[in-house]
């Protein structure tokens, strides 16, 4: 009773699972659990620093678990899933972030290839302080 | 005070979005090369031997400027997640009621994660 006079008009039922009916439902999931990817992300690099922060035997006990079978196919699901997150967010970021030349404003395509851009140059700089720096 | 029986407007709805669109931000450009090194590279002999060595990684991860990107690449994308989780559970999932309990569930367990984070990085 109070939801129908909270939501006045029709409201058709919608099933549970409306969001595996079409493509462009589907890719809107993906997008949201990408999310999960990203939480488990942030849990393996924090227990990375927790190990660092143990000490050596705690470090490299973890840095034996990354070379696990198990830890390399959960990061494969990460970065497959990371990948579509950047994937899909720069190309919104054409749409999101309005550029403006003057009186014009820049095309969506050349914002979104200065975010790709960007991706790549910070990609390169982080793999070199972590790597060799 | 004003308007105790209308729905309230939601006052952190914005600082909720800002933080979504910031972590996601953080989380598009610097995840996968993280993820790469990490969890790839690494288990497949890429990297040079000394690279992940404990007393290089201590060396990089004691640095104050290491620390804070870690805080950021830490904190933002948890608050990424709690706010795309927040929709999965009401679209994905079909709770449609206890919007409050959903939120504070969602942006409770970013705030947790960013006070481990900054226990951990402190130790360091």
């Amino acid at each position: 009773m109070r939801e129908e006079l909270r939501r006045p008009g029709y409201l058709p039922p919608m099933p549970r699972t409306w969001w595996l009916r079409t493509g462009p439902y589907r890719r809107f999931a993906a997008r949201e659990f990408t999310s999960l990817f990203v939480l488990a992300f942030t849990i393996v690099l924090l227990l990375f620093l927790l190990a660092l922060s143990r000490g050596r035997d705690a470090y490299e006990s973890f840095l034996g678990w990354l070379d696990s079978a198990g830890a390399m196919a959960l990061f494969a699901a990460i970065l497959a899933a990371g990948l579509y997150h950047t994937i899909t967010w720069l190309r919104l970021s054409g749409h999101v972030q309005v550029v403006r030349l003057g009186h014009r404003t820049a095309p969506r395509d050349a914002v979104t290839a200065a975010m790709v851009a960007v991706w790549l140059v910070v990609s390169g700089a982080v793999a070199y302080v972590h790597i060799w720096a | 005070m004003a308007g105790a029986s209308k729905p309230r407007p939601a006052r952190g709805e914005p600082l909720a979005w800002a933080l979504f669109a910031a972590g996601g931000t953080v989380a598009a450009l610097l995840l996968p090369v993280h993820a790469a090194i990490l969890g790839i590279a690494y288990a497949a002999g890429w990297l040079p031997s000394d690279a992940l060595s404990y007393e290089r990684i201590l060396d990089l991860v004691g640095h104050p400027i290491v620390k804070a990107y870690l805080g950021v690449l830490l904190v933002l994308p948890l608050f990424h997640w709690g706010h795309r989780f927040r929709f999965i559970l009401h679209h994905q999932f079909g709770i449609h009621g206890a919007r409050g309990v959903v939120a504070g569930l969602c942006y409770g367990i970013a705030l947790a994660g960013t006070a481990i984070a900054i226990f951990i990085l402190v130790r360091i």
